[in-house]
């Protein structure tokens, strides 16, 4: 407080109409200048800065799994993925190959069959439908006009939860890429600002482009929290401007599901006219339309033997209502058949050998045919 | 809402082009902005806006009482009520709990089994009795932001107008405006009416010279909110969290830090609303002038948190006598004045502390500071460098949660031997960069012409442009003041 102040410094102003410690001030006229680089750095900076850090085509490539919130990444590998084939397959976990190696992914043994390369894996680990919607929507525009497979995968609709319908608060993945304000995502608790801030992110390449910086150089922290971590580096020490290589190591132990000991389970779909994550699906559909791609969807064959037999049922039902929902709408589908019990990892993902199958099924069935 | 969200940007986007055109129509000028200023309070928790609007009301009628009363003992009585109901609301809301857990402390080594109930007992006694059901109570008394801020301001009218230095306001509605103006309604500065009021009762010119300055206090006020303030943040919060963990430097890093990051917090917060002000046409006072060039305690209390420091001299410090009665009196207001402004802060034992620290810091250094041999004979820099450690010292008090981990920071500081501090260089950097630039600007500073060179401003404008873009995060921290 200031009882009987001491005499004023030099410096000392009146507090009505100084300016006082922000002796910094710009003119409205070289606001202009500011403004303008702003927006320069802001234009410029994502697009120049591929050039840059190249992003390397290599055989079976698909999304490198620590990397998989880096949508302006995604971004570059779809562009890249038009640029190469003809076919995208789009999805979660299960098209991306959570069990298996690069050459034992599905779009490995598609290619295989082709006998050359023709079908991108923009497989992306943890996508719901809701996120894929997403994802396509604002990551996803450079695969226009090109052929694509979408992988619908009923898992996402085996309970309320996973259908992102329970009021309580539940944190899934890729949050971001989720409608932050319509439709209302009832589990989704995240505040008005940081809403408002998802939205702003996915709509400008340049917070994607920070986004990326972040998860590739600064182990997914923003700078700040990582000089606490790495107090004496340089941030731009840590901008080598080299992706990180995918390791292709496997993510977990390539072994069916019995070996585990897992037990056979109970799954409490969600009737499809109830569902977000199929109305999110169908979303996916319309805004690939509206790009002109020639759409083709896939049914994930869930692994029903570790299903009770109410939980088989059930998951037959949606199968066929989400089949039956398609056709109506004229739009190509293939569910594909169950697929033997050894050949399934867990509750969805299939091994190599699955992949490998369910390959030869898509080639049979003639999936978006006359585009080989 | 905080000024740093993208809920501001909407707000703000909203309220501004309907302003610019009603400011011409006094009326609906304040109307607006007094909704606005309610939208913006209520945001946080709309219920508290009765308690806005409550005190606001009361203060305004009890002005005009004042001013129709012609008997002294009558319009004291107004101000008195005004007081009491100002200070009631304040101290239930912020002091209520504090003083409930200290009397029961005290009830407790008595030895008496009495005991006071949970401030929150009351309200919720009144509401039984009008019927509200058990589970309608409430929990827990919360604080409501900026409730220091807003009450100080609303005092100041009706003691201003009891001692006949002010109009008495008329309207209403700009009466509400004037306290809850939103640039400044949650954590100041704390604005006088004689220096508002007028402003709200003409028609504000906006000049390009308003809206240049605005914008520059904007981005100076984000930037040392989003770049400094909240990155050193998490220095601090790592090493206070767990002080036992660490040692001496550490420590010292973190307390050094704390000083920077509650100055760009507050004087960012500030920043920001004087630009918002401005680009609206208002002019609010400066509350921070380079508080760590500082040369005495006084000087610093010149420089810190100027709009409260001017409150507590006029309002605390003059009626209790100033310096009028001889030196000890003069010693003894400086102590009670320093000390309320500690409890002022915060309803916990190292807020008092704090505030006595700094009490006895003054008392000591008063004469010292107005000798000549001080003010001649020491060298500039090793006057700001103490001032600058004893503030720090205090500034443990102040950020500690507790007097036991205040005194746990000191103790280890001293004791606890040399640690790697693991600080980051680049926030030191910044720390030294914007010292360099307070020091290198202040007094008669031979290197102050390079920082007035439009180029050079247009470049560190584009530096924290491009720092803000890269480097800060989007932030949803609350402002530290906010608590107060």
């Amino acid at each position: 407080m200031n009882p009987n102040p001491a005499p004023a410094p030099d410096d000392q102003p009146d507090i009505f109409t100084a300016y006082g410690s922000n002796a910094f001030r710009l003119p409205l006229r070289q606001w202009g200048w500011v403004l303008a680089f702003a927006i320069v750095f802001v234009v410029l900076t994502p697009w120049l800065w591929p050039r840059l850090e190249k992003l390397e085509p290599a055989a079976d490539f698909r999304m490198n799994y620590d990397l998989s919130n880096d949508y302006w990444l995604y971004e570059r590998a779809a562009k890249m993925a038009a640029e190469r084939c003809d076919t995208m397959l789009i999805g979660d976990s299960v098209v991306w190959g959570q069990y298996v190696k690069r050459d034992q992914t599905l779009s490995h043994y598609l290619n295989e069959l082709a006998g050359r390369e023709r079908v991108a894996n923009l497989g992306l680990d943890g996508a719901h439908p809701v996120a894929l919607a997403g994802l396509i929507e604002y990551y996803a525009a450079a695969v226009a006009n090109k052929n694509a497979i979408l992988f619908c995968n009923p898992l996402w609709m085996s309970s309320p939860q996973r259908d992102l319908q329970t009021a309580e608060e539940f944190r899934f993945n890729h949050a971001k890429l989720v409608p932050q304000f319509s439709p209302w995502i009832p589990c989704y608790k995240e505040n008005v600002a940081a809403r408002l801030g998802n939205v702003v992110d996915r709509n400008f390449a340049f917070n994607g482009w920070t986004g990326h910086l972040q998860t590739v150089y600064f182990d997914k922290s923003d700078i700040p929290g990582w000089t606490l971590e790495h107090p004496y580096a340089s941030p731009l020490s840590a901008v080598t401007l080299e992706l990180p290589k995918d390791a292709d190591t496997l993510r977990h132990d390539p072994v069916p599901w019995t070996t585990h000991g897992a037990q056979k389970q109970d799954f409490a779909f969600v009737p499809l006219e109830t569902s977000l994550q199929w109305r999110a699906f169908q979303r996916a559909i319309e805004i690939l339309k509206a790009r002109g791609n020639r759409i083709a969807v896939v049914i994930v064959p869930l692994n029903e033997h570790m299903m009770t037999e109410p939980s088989r049922l059930a998951c037959a039902k949606n199968r066929a209502d989400i089949d039956t929902a398609l056709r109506a709408q004229k739009i190509e589908c293939f569910a594909a058949p169950i697929l033997p019990s050894e050949m399934y990892a867990d509750t969805s993902h299939p091994l190599s050998d699955g992949y490998r199958l369910q390959a030869k099924q898509i080639v049979e069935k003639q999936i978006l045919s006359d585009a080989k | 809402m905080l000024f740093h969200t993208w809920i501001f940007l909407i707000f703000f986007l909203i309220v501004y082009p309907v302003y610019l055109l009603v400011r011409t129509r006094n009326g609906l000028m304040n109307l607006w902005l007094m909704l606005a200023s309610y939208v913006f309070y209520g945001w946080w928790n709309p219920y508290y806006l009765g308690l806005l609007f409550g005190t606001s009301a009361i203060d305004y009628a009890m002005v005009l009482l004042m001013d129709r009363s012609k008997i002294q003992r009558t319009r004291k009585l107004w101000l008195v009520i005004s007081l009491v109901s100002n200070f009631g609301f304040l101290g239930f809301f912020k002091y209520s709990g504090f003083m409930t857990e200290n009397a029961n402390w005290i009830l407790e080594h008595l030895g008496t089994a009495l005991r006071f109930p949970d401030p929150v007992a009351y309200p919720n006694a009144m509401l039984t009795l009008f019927g509200v059901a058990r589970e309608d109570l409430f929990a827990k008394v919360v604080l409501p932001i900026g409730i220091s801020f807003h009450t100080f301001q609303s005092m100041s009218y009706t003691i201003d107008a009891y001692k006949g230095t002010i109009q008495t306001e008329r309207s209403f509605v700009r009466f509400l405006t004037f306290v809850s103006f939103f640039p400044q309604l949650v954590a100041g500065p704390i604005e006088r009416a004689k220096n508002l009021l007028p402003q709200l009762q003409g028609t504000p010119q906006i000049t390009e010279s308003d809206l240049g300055d605005g914008l520059s206090l904007f981005l100076v006020g984000f930037f040392k909110k989003v770049a400094l303030a909240d990155y050193l943040a998490i220095y601090v919060d790592k090493v206070y969290a767990a002080p036992g963990q660490f040692r001496s430097p550490a420590l010292i890093m973190a307390t050094f830090a704390f000083a920077w990051q509650i100055y760009f917090d507050f004087s960012g917060y500030t920043d920001m609303a004087r630009g918002i002000a401005r680009t609206m046409g208002f002019h609010l006072m400066l509350n921070f002038n380079n508080p760590y060039v500082a040369t005495g305690l006084g000087d610093f209390w010149n420089r810190w948190h100027i709009s409260l420091s001017t409150w507590f001299k006029d309002y605390v410090y003059v009626p209790l006598g100033g310096s009028r009665n001889g030196t000890f009196a003069t010693y003894r207001n400086i102590f009670l004045t320093m000390a309320i402004s500690g409890l002022w802060h915060g309803a916990a034992w190292t807020f008092v502390i704090w505030g006595v620290l700094h009490a006895l810091g003054r008392v000591a250094t008063w004469e010292l500071e107005r000798s000549e041999f001080y003010k001649n004979n020491i060298p500039k820099f090793v006057k700001q460098i103490a001032v600058f450690l004893f503030v720090c010292l205090a500034w443990v008090f102040f950020r500690a949660p507790s007097v036991g981990d205040a005194w746990l920071v000191i103790s280890r500081i001293f004791t606890s031997g040399y640690a790697d501090p693991q600080c980051p260089i680049l926030m030191l950097s910044l720390i030294a960069a914007v010292w360099a630039y307070q020091l290198f600007y202040s007094g008669r500073s031979r290197t102050k012409w390079l920082l007035e060179k439009p180029a050079f401003n247009v470049g560190v404008a584009m530096l924290m442009v491009a720092y803000l873009f890269v480097v800060a995060q989007p932030s949803t921290k609350a402002f530290i003041y906010f608590q107060f």
